[in-house]
């Protein structure tokens, strides 16, 4: 049980970054910290990575093995992909081979485009995410800390995501991931919770019980589906679906936007309809 | 350890950012030494001095070559922010020694000298005293402790100049003093080795003061 009491936080210049914040975690359970830019979800999420001291009360609980995904990876390291990892895994615990396993079989699972031996700063920013998100799984982690994992990450990985996620949650692991966006955190995490200006609060759930909209989206034939950043539209909940036939669940006043993008980018629609209320 | 130690040095020797105080340090050591044909302690004395400005640079390239969100990854795969602080002064110490090595042989090529084993042990302890202090100053300098660059910079000059030119201040104005008047290196192994005690003793106040002020601040 990972746990947060009356943990404030405030930089040496600045105000309180956290204020007072009560936050319980127990095991199995997949958390999302949704806020705006500034609101305090970094710092919250560095101080669960022991990265960060809170400036008054305590954070316990932390399990040893920890993965931590910052928001931005930048990607200025010579090293090849293959090399940084390896170099993670030993510092893990791993030995030389062990490490070089694991890495060529998690690039493999997250589709890294640009080669694992070109060096980190050759590679374009999700792919750079992808190592990013490689190095915390390196050895499977008892807490996996995400920032802003969906928005860094290529729309052609989220699904990759998500089942690393679940995966980490099903064998008794805790996830914690932010989002500025509301819509995803819903979607894909087993509490929510909403952080503002530093003060944390457990979103009410009524909010997410809001009657959607379901888009049904097909492709013309012999297209290939173009990428399209679902979650980035706003009120998007839930997509689902095969490469030419996919189901968006949407909030009813994100449908417009929803549609308006699938026909920019060259979706038909198949159906469309209200669905009852999202049970999340 | 040894894989942080690893990761540390591929990470400085990739970035290649330890080049520009490696080749100051050597042409340093090679002009003033080269045709040099008398005692050898103030010869030292003049590479411990180099070494230590060198030292100086090479501590703040190695550390901030990590950008603060791959030092991040690193401190949560290791455990603890200590264990990669040792990793990177482990490293800066294993360059400076190689440094000395190089600071000890090369007046002995260039130049002409009667070599004895006290000139060699006083070249050592000469040396490395430089090399701990440069890092100490180097880590207080680096992004860990001044964020901002130029601060940084400015910091790092005034702290090297001080150690430099204030009048009694061990260990390097001291060192200096005492091998620049030295004619046989055998006279002043005592008092040099007292002043790689000192430094040595502030390389350690150094890192764990670094350490200190990283994980309070953040």
């Amino acid at each position: 049980m990972l746990r947060l009491e009356a943990v404030s936080k405030r930089y040496v210049r600045g105000g309180w970054v956290l204020r007072n914040v009560d936050l319980e975690i127990p095991g199995g359970e997949v958390v999302a910290i949704a806020g705006a830019n500034g609101s305090g979800k970094s710092t919250l999420l560095r101080l669960l990575c022991a990265l960060s001291r809170p400036t008054s009360g305590r954070v316990s609980g932390q399990p040893e093995v920890i993965g931590y995904v910052p928001d931005h990876f930048p990607p200025n390291e010579r090293l090849s992909a293959m090399e940084y990892l390896t170099h993670l895994g030993r510092i893990r615990g791993l030995s030389t081979s062990g490490a070089v396993a694991r890495t060529d079989q998690l690039l493999d699972r997250l589709a890294l485009v640009g080669g694992k031996r070109s060096q980190l700063r050759t590679l374009s920013k999700g792919n750079a995410q992808k190592v990013a998100l490689a190095q915390a799984l390196l050895v499977a982690p008892q807490l996996l800390v995400l920032d802003e994992p969906w928005s860094g990450l290529d729309a052609s990985a989220h699904g990759t995501l998500a089942a690393i996620i679940a995966e980490v949650a099903g064998s008794g692991g805790l996830v914690v991931f932010t989002d500025h966006r509301e819509s995803i955190s819903g979607v894909h995490a087993s509490h929510t919770y909403v952080i503002d200006a530093g003060w944390l609060s457990r979103r009410a759930m009524v909010t997410a019980r809001e009657p959607a909209t379901e888009v049904v989206l097909m492709q013309p034939s012999g297209r290939r589906p173009p990428d399209v950043d679902w979650y980035g539209v706003a009120g998007v909940l839930e997509v689902t679906g095969r490469a030419e036939t996919i189901t968006i669940r949407v909030t009813r006043e994100g449908s417009d936007a929803v549609l308006r993008t699938a026909l920019e980018h060259g979706w038909s629609v198949t159906s469309l309809g209200p669905i009852a209320e999202c049970t999340r | 350890m040894i894989a942080l130690v690893r990761y540390a040095g591929a990470t400085m020797l990739h970035s290649q950012r330890y080049l520009a105080p490696v080749l100051l340090f050597m042409a340093v050591v090679g002009v003033s030494s080269s045709n040099d044909s008398g005692p050898l302690p103030p010869t030292y004395g003049l590479c411990a001095g180099a070494l230590f400005v060198c030292a100086t640079w090479l501590t703040i390239a190695l550390i901030s070559v990590e950008d603060p969100a791959h030092r991040a990854i690193t401190v949560v795969s290791a455990g603890r922010s200590s264990r990669v602080l040792l990793a990177s002064v482990v490293v800066a110490v294993i360059s400076c020694l190689i440094l000395t090595v190089v600071g000890v042989v090369l007046p002995l090529l260039v130049g002409t000298h009667t070599v004895g084993a006290a000139d060699l042990a006083l070249g050592v302890e000469a040396e490395l005293t430089g090399a701990c202090a440069g890092i100490a100053i180097g880590l207080l300098c680096s992004r860990l402790v001044i964020r901002r660059r130029g601060y940084a910079l400015i910091a790092a000059v005034g702290l090297v100049l001080v150690a430099l030119l204030v009048r009694g201040l061990p260990p390097i104005n001291v060192l200096l003093r005492v091998t620049a008047n030295a004619t046989k290196s055998a006279d002043v192994l005592g008092p040099a080795f007292g002043l790689l005690a000192i430094g040595a003793v502030i390389l350690v106040v150094a890192s764990l003061a670094t350490q200190f002020i990283t994980t309070h601040r953040d």
